[in-house]
């Protein structure tokens, strides 16, 4: 009995071990690809008229396939029939499965011609496993257009270990910050539009006084939400000192950097007075009655928000957004919500690495890696990019003016444009935004505009110091969102923080410091 | 089930060979209904075993679980050299612990009422209505709370404050969440498990209790007497199966219901929800991999002792 277990298992671990060979048989194939010998001839898109022959092309998109799309890819292919003559393939990936499967799709090297990838995904690794093929050449020679409506700054800041990996999605080289407040209540006790944020504070006070139902103020409690805490939200608000997220830990402020000068700032070393100023005025609020009581327990703060719970919400982007402005209507009559936003509109106040968030990658296992391209290439001129982006003109949207849509009522095309062809040139905004929104979003669109950070084009890679990183998340994850939300005091919290997690964090910042010198001496 | 025993040990190595293949074919069909089960088994729980290698590699996909690179205990230091992994550790058996102690026994005293009532309809509907809680899925069961508990506006609070008491800020105070969590499971679970312990009790002969209502027991005695001790057994079994998971932290439930709140993360906090946090800016296999073979372990240890307890107290009711 036990001999047969015995070979039975060793059968197993056998078939095991051709499986786990397998899987990684596939990636080297095709690497010499990137130096065609057409490469050193750029030559441009094919001409007019000339017509390739039908391919297929297999792309891998984010989320839920809208019920519209078929309509869409049939007017795209019949675009391009007497062109590129390209066919799509799109499969839909949930959220939810999207790291496991594509990394699953391209570790068996399913053949796929375009996927979309990000840093927040698994970018990085992906790119050290050698699955994605660089772009350079592809770009010079079929993507004149979709490196024209992107700026340089775009391309030089996303490059991963110095190559351009895959092709940048992006609307905006900045994000927004916004406070929501709702108009109706500012009218109501007769306060001015408020400009800055001794006036949101004062607004908030009046609401606490008049208003018995309603909170003052929320923000986000949740560790993955940390850089929307109260206290840490004013750094998007304050230019003076500037204080900036570092590579290392993404959204905390513990590790920083200040003034450009490709130093890391450390808040164990020395605490930032302005820092500790918002950590303070944040206890202050929550001890008066003004930050949401179980502003750590809220898992969804857009929804409390949209209750009308909540007067002044701190959260991400610009203008308020379309699903909140129709349902706090609904949720209490006459109710009506404002954007404000104290970032400046003005040129060379905002420093910024002009890093995106999405990506389109052309997998090296790709047989139409030339179509793939001239396809993104495709993407990149108006009327094609409308129709992608927006759906079809009087059926989705309609158009306004040249930068600008409104969504038809019985639309089912929904917005991805971010998962695959986003740019800052073409995308049009949304008609019904604010026209201080609107002033934004189109500001920051012009990456001159915009002060470079001197670490445009770094990446920190984490691996050195990985032991480090997890254990100081989790243990600053117990401190940081009560610390800037006022719930606990601040010396005390502080005090633990510090001493749990200062040994780890300084080899992170000793880490980071030092791929920081390495990336500057090479620039 | 029929256990095919192994009762020749002195036999030679032939023999012992012949005895086997004698064995299978005498109870092939026996056997071929296991076939299914075995199947399913060494598909979903032998061939995953191998994955606790990853635990000992630096696994990258590209490389493939025998392409990486080999690095010992590396993977488990980012949890052992934490301050918490003793603090999440106790956790997780305690919390599991109370839920396993509060979930049989109130199902066990369900089980017993539910047994008692003899109005068939009502005991239908009482029966669904108790076991009603097991389908809410913990997000929807985590707004419940919300909506008793939060402060601004939720029921437990509006009740304190109209008999004249404060308010209290349930979703800052970590002491009271074992006892919040206990009471949510058994609501969620009690249901589940008396209809599972009703159905041992269906199984018992009507016999034992016409002979002691002859006797002249009382419903009470009867319960004590002869529903309780014949039913031991798939107690015991319901508890040991718990104890074996004791060390894997139910990550939908105390996640959905606590969430990130880290107020609330020096009682609540699990092994499951710490290695989350920990591991959510990287997303390491082999990290997460070195958890869960800590969890296992310790899972076998504690299974390994309770189950002799078990045989200690009553020879045959072991798993093993």
């Amino acid at each position: 009995m036990k001999k047969t277990l015995l070979s039975g298992l060793s059968v197993l671990l056998i078939m095991l071990a051709l499986i786990g060979c397998s899987s990684n048989s596939n990636t080297p194939e095709s690497s010499g690809n990137s130096a065609d010998p057409e490469s050193s001839a750029p030559a441009s898109a094919p001409a007019e008229g000339e017509k390739l022959d039908p391919v297929t092309l297999k792309i891998i998109l984010p989320g839920d396939r809208p019920a519209d799309m078929d309509v869409i890819i049939e007017e795209a292919e019949k675009r391009m029939a007497d062109t590129i003559n390209v066919k799509l393939d799109l499969v839909f990936v949930p959220f939810s499965d999207l790291a496991s499967k594509t990394q699953v799709m391209l570790a068996s090297g399913e053949d796929v011609d375009l996927i979309f990838d990000a840093p927040w995904l698994h970018m990085e690794q992906m790119i050290a496993a050698g699955y994605y093929e660089p772009l350079e050449d592809l770009l010079a020679q079929y993507g004149q257009d979709a490196v024209s409506v992107r700026s340089q700054q775009m391309f030089d800041a996303n490059k991963f270990q110095g190559k351009i990996y895959a092709l940048p999605l992006g609307n905006s080289h900045l994000d927004g910050r916004t406070y929501l407040i709702r108009k109706d209540l500012r009218e109501k006790y007769g306060v001015a539009p408020i400009k800055s944020y001794e006036e949101l504070i004062a607004f908030a006070n009046k609401i606490k006084e008049n208003e018995k139902d309603i909170i003052p103020l929320l923000a986000s409690g949740q560790p993955g939400q940390k850089d929307i805490s109260w206290g840490a939200f004013r750094a998007f608000m304050t230019r003076d000192p500037e204080i900036l997220r570092s590579d290392a830990l993404g959204q905390s402020l513990v590790l920083h950097y200040k003034n450009n000068d490709g130093k890391v700032y450390n808040l164990f070393d020395e605490m930032d007075p302005t820092v500790w100023s918002w950590i303070e005025d944040a206890r202050k609020l929550y001890t008066d009655g003004l930050i949401h009581p179980d502003v750590l327990a809220i898992k969804d703060a857009n929804a409390v928000f949209e209750s009308g719970d909540v007067a002044i919400y701190a959260t991400n982007g610009f203008g308020v957004p379309a699903a909140m402005k129709a349902s706090i209507p609904k949720n209490v009559p006459g109710a009506e919500v404002e954007a404000v936003t104290f970032m400046p509109l003005e040129k060379g106040k905002i420093t910024t690495s002009f890093k995106q968030a999405n990506f389109q990658a052309i997998p090296k296992v790709s047989k139409n890696k030339e179509r793939a391209m001239m396809f993104l290439n495709w993407t990149a001129q108006k009327e094609n990019y409308d129709l992608l982006a927006y759906g079809i003109e009087g059926t989705n949207y309609e158009a306004i003016g040249d930068d600008q849509y409104k969504t038809l009522p019985d639309s089912k095309y929904s917005y991805f444009p971010y998962a695959w062809v986003w740019n800052p040139t073409l995308d049009r905004l949304d008609a019904g935004l604010d026209p201080d929104a609107i002033e934004h979003l189109k500001f920051n669109t012009v990456a001159d505009n915009l002060i470079a950070s001197k670490l445009t084009g770094f990446s920190f890679n984490p691996e050195p110091v990985a032991n480090e990183v997890s254990l100081y998340s989790a243990i600053e994850d117990k401190y940081y969102s009560s610390l800037f939300n006022g719930v606990s005091d601040p010396t005390e919290t502080w005090n633990k923080l510090k001493s749990e997690g200062e040994a780890y964090l300084k080899k992170i910042q000793v880490e980071l410091q030092k791929q920081i010198d390495e990336f500057l001496a090479t620039k | 089930m029929i256990k095919p025993r192994e009762e020749h040990t002195n036999e030679t190595e032939a023999g012992e060979r012949m005895s086997f293949i004698r064995e299978i074919t005498k109870n092939k069909y026996l056997y071929l209904l296991a076939l299914p089960g075995l199947a399913f088994l060494i598909v979903f729980a032998y061939i995953p075993l191998s994955g606790h290698l990853i635990a000992f590699k630096k696994y990258r996909l590209a490389d493939g679980l025998w392409g990486s690179k080999f690095v010992g205990f590396d993977n488990f230091k980012f949890f052992f050299m934490s301050a918490d992994w003793y603090k999440v550790t106790f956790n997780t058996a305690f919390l599991n612990g109370l839920f396993l102690i509060f979930g049989l026994g109130i199902a066990l005293i369900l089980a017993l009422f539910l047994n008692e009532i003899r109005h068939a309809l009502f005991k239908k509907l009482a029966q669904s209505f108790i076991f009603m809680p097991y389908f809410i899925s913990w997000l929807v069961v985590s707004m419940m709370a919300f909506a008793f508990l939060n402060t601004t506006d939720g029921m437990v609070n509006h009740t304190l404050e109209a008999y004249g008491a404060e308010k209290v800020n349930w979703y800052l105070k970590a002491e009271v969440w074992p006892a919040f969590l206990t009471l949510i499971y058994v609501w969620k679970f009690a249901g589940y498990y008396s209809i599972i312990f009703l159905a041992a009790i269906t199984g018992i002969s009507g016999e034992y209790y016409e002979s002691a209502r002859i006797d002249g027991a009382t419903r009470f005695q009867q319960i004590i007497h002869i529903t309780i001790p014949l039913i031991r057994s798939v107690v015991i079994v319901l508890g040991l199966l718990g104890v074996g998971r004791i060390f894997y932290g139910d990550f939908g439930m105390i996640y959905g219901i606590i969430g990130d709140n880290s107020a609330l993360y020096s009682t609540t906090d699990v092994i499951d929800t710490y290695t989350y946090r920990a591991l959510r800016v990287l997303s390491d296999f082999s990290k997460s991999s070195a958890v869960v073979l800590y969890q296992s372990v310790m899972g076998l240890i504690t299974i390994l002792i309770f189950n002799q307890i078990a045989k200690k107290i009553d020879k045959d009711s072991g798993l093993f």
